[in-house]
């Protein structure tokens, strides 16, 4: 088995995503009832068999430490490899801690890659929903004999529009990039290769290419390395077959939940466990008079209204003769009696009082902040 | 150097019985490992009635089907006892010079770990068992056998006198002092129940083990020759009397009316209760999901479910899938099972991994006097 060392820039933020990543990072924002995003990330490394991972911060990731902890339930407490999480560190060119750039953050972490005994080093950022073998990638990379190999996909989001500031790439007929430019608009494009933020790369390759770089002072890995690099180094263009969801606005976040509705989707997403942090929760207790229909519907929960086409994460209550349609709604908020929520997303700890109606729409649900009272 | 480490108290949990009247329910596994109340198994509560009390040191005594129960405890961290001195130990009988020997009985198994005990240098010992359901703070019974300058201090429930005889009951004094001990008596002397947990003063739980053990005679075991011998020879032993729900869910039908407890709130078995967590070992699973025709009505749902049929007054473990138009009701359904399009299951125990097929109809109403008081288990056709 091939050593390998993953490594995950879990500070991927996205004003789009408003109050949500406010108080977290991307990586630890909630999905699919009771998964962070991160999880699928590391269940998907962990169910390739790799065991050494470095999560990269920069800023709030408290929410991000809170939920991952020591890496105890990805079963990443490991002596040899295991989770590294890396927090942020200011040097005199860096503004409070953040970095300039993916290879800044390489860059200032050098000392933590070198460290380590893997001869590969698979990069991955965090706002991609998938749950990829990273194994099989590897394969095909060491197959390929190329320096570095960028994951692409035709199929992001199931649909067809990219959004502004997304990667595009095009190849030769070999596989070999040729050029890599940045859409500018949100215009719909057929049949584009969208760059996911998934390379794999020689470790000695990367420390040398990443040592370079700064010190002519350059710092992203799309425009630097792969770009500025593509006639020198053979980077190799890979199309994997995995359904991504990219979670950059609220809209997106919405579909990558609602996907979850559908059994062909689940039964893909779930073929390999997807592992996140033991609540220990009691089993959802659903009481007389409730009335459930395509939900999907995580422990703790007390159930005695009406959910439907929902996400309902660990510890909501729906009471009597509440309505919750068409919503994300997150851990430990309260639906009372004869409240009405449609096209909502509720952060954690909301309580919608008694009778209240809050109804979004399905192209603009609507956001209630953490903690909030309606 | 060395330093040295002791602990005051530990627990010894017996969990080696077989639990013959479950019937096929542990034909393949010990009795603490059947699962109960939707995500657990029976030995989850004294494990975590242990560690809520502060009890962090628990040997496991195992003898009958331990694979998977040993698969179950693991390092013992679901329960947090995955400790650098203490912890969960499983103690599974050995041999020991020339002859190796099973556990005759409750005490000769204590008994042979005298050394795993002694390796902690504790004070007190609790006993426990794998068998039963309910949440007791052991701190509160240890203040009591402090209080009391007790030697031995067995947990009681006051329980119907018709019901009695099922147990070992203890005639008291005014103070609680025991004085007579019946196991199982036709004629019950008192309605005090011993619930199976006995905290004692080590060094005196030591000396009675040897000489129960010099006695070829004894059947080695608590209820029937260590506590008879200690109140004979006037130790002080006392009662310690528990307010609370209790279960000895040693029958099948015991077993579904204590799941069927748990969702009724005035049974006074709350396990929603973030102050007294009971911890298990959790499956791997995504959340449930409940499809479009799902009637759900005072039931308990648990993560990797598939629900599109009625379920009604029952319990889905880890798993299991309900398909259209099956029927649930008053039953328990155990981990990964499938109850196919049509099927209809009343009163019933469905086994884990196992298939209730198209348009069957597994159950009935129970009739009093009825062999495990009407509840059937299903263990059909494995899948």
């Amino acid at each position: 088995m091939e050593n390998v060392l993953g490594i995950v820039f879990a500070y991927s933020d996205r004003a789009a995503m408003r109050e949500l990543t406010k108080i977290r990072t991307l990586a630890s924002l909630p999905i699919a009832g009771k998964y962070r995003v991160i999880d699928f990330i590391l269940s998907g490394f962990v169910n390739s068999n790799i065991y050494d991972i470095s999560l990269i911060t920069t800023n709030n990731y408290n929410s991000l430490v809170d939920h991952v902890g020591a890496g105890r339930d990805w079963d990443l407490t490991r002596k040899i490899g295991g989770l590294r999480i890396l927090s942020p560190f200011s040097g005199e060119n860096s503004i409070d801690g953040v970095y300039k750039g993916t290879l800044d953050a390489l860059n200032r972490n050098l000392g933590s890659i070198k460290r380590s005994h893997a001869h590969n080093v698979i990069l991955s950022g965090s706002s991609i929903v998938a749950n990829l073998d990273y194994q099989e990638l590897l394969e095909k990379h060491i197959k390929s004999g190329a320096d570095i190999t960028a994951i692409y996909t035709k199929s992001m989001n199931g649909g067809k529009t990219v959004p502004r500031g997304v990667s595009v790439i095009e190849m030769d007929e070999t596989g070999r990039i040729e050029k890599l430019k940045i859409n500018e608009d949100d215009s719909k494009i057929q049949d584009v290769n969208w760059l996911l933020d998934i390379f794999v790369i020689k470790k000695a390759l990367l420390e040398t290419l990443v040592a370079d770089a700064i010190s002519v002072g350059l710092a992203d890995f799309h425009q630097d390395i792969i770009k500025r690099l593509s006639g020198t180094l053979k980077i190799q263009g890979l199309e994997s077959a995995n359904q991504f969801f990219e979670i950059s606005n609220i809209r997106g976040y919405m579909q990558a939940n609602m996907n979850f509705l559908k059994k062909s989707y689940r039964d893909k997403a779930f073929e390999k466990p997807v592992f996140t942090k033991v609540k220990d929760s009691f089993p959802t207790l659903y009481k007389d008079g409730c009335y459930v229909k395509n939900s999907l519907i995580a422990d703790g929960c007390k159930i005695a209204g009406h959910v439907e086409n929902s996400i309902i994460s660990r510890g909501v209550r729906v009471e009597h003769s509440a309505v919750v349609k068409n919503s994300i709604i997150m851990q430990n908020t309260d639906i009372q009696g004869g409240a009405r929520v449609e096209y909502v997303i509720s952060d954690k700890d909301v309580i919608v009082r008694e009778g209240r109606e809050v109804i979004g729409h399905e192209k603009y649900p609507l956001l209630l902040a953490k903690k909030s009272i309606v | 150097m060395s330093y040295m480490n002791t602990k005051e108290t530990i627990a010894m949990l017996l969990a080696g019985g077989q639990g013959s009247r479950l019937g096929s329910l542990t034909d393949k596994v010990a009795k603490p490992a059947v699962p109960f109340g939707g995500k657990y198994r029976i030995i989850d509560f004294p494990l975590s009635n242990c560690v809520n009390s502060g009890i962090d040191t628990i040997g496991v005594l195992t003898q009958y089907q331990p694979l998977e129960l040993n698969a179950y405890i693991g390092s013992g961290q679901p329960w947090d006892l995955d400790r650098l001195y203490g912890g969960v130990t499983i103690l599974p009988p050995y041999v020991k010079g020339k002859a190796g020997e099973w556990y005759k009985g409750t005490a000769n198994a204590i008994y042979q770990n005298t050394h795993y005990i002694e390796l902690y240098d504790p004070k007190y010992v609790f006993i426990l068992s794998g068998d039963h359901i309910y949440k007791a703070n052991y701190n509160l019974m240890l203040d009591y056998h402090k209080e009391k300058g007790s030697d031995c201090t067995i947990a009681v429930i006051d329980v119907p006198l018709e019901e009695a005889s099922r147990f070992g009951v203890m005639s008291v004094k005014d103070d609680l002092r025991i004085h007579e001990f019946q196991e199982k008596p036709a004629k019950p002397k008192s309605t005090l129940a011993s619930m199976g947990v006995y905290v004692f003063t080590w060094e005196k739980l030591k000396e009675y083990l040897e000489l129960d053990e010099n006695n070829p005679d004894s059947g080695n075991d608590f209820g029937k020759n260590i506590i008879p011998m200690m109140i004979e020879a006037g130790e002080n032993i006392f009662a310690y009397e528990y307010k609370g729900y209790w279960k000895d869910v040693g029958t099948i039908h015991a077993l579904w009316e204590s799941n069927m407890d748990i969702l009724d709130k005035d049974k006074g078995i709350d396990l929603d209760d973030p102050r007294w967590k009971i911890y298990s070992r959790n499956a791997v699973l995504p959340p449930h999901y409940v499809g479009e025709g799902a009637f759900l009505k005072n039931s308990l749902v648990t993560e990797g479910c598939f629900v599109e049929g009625t379920v009604d007054h029952s319990i889905l473990f880890p798993g299991v899938t309900v398909e259209p138009g099956a029927k649930i009701l008053n039953s328990i359904i155990m981990p990964r099972a499938k109850v196919l399009a049509n099927a209809n299951v009343e009163y019933a125990i469905v086994m884990p991994d196992t298939i209730v097929p198209r348009d069957t109809h597994v159950g009935h109403i129970p009739v009093p006097q009825e062999e495990d008081g009407g509840i059937t288990v299903f263990s059909g056709k494995e899948k």
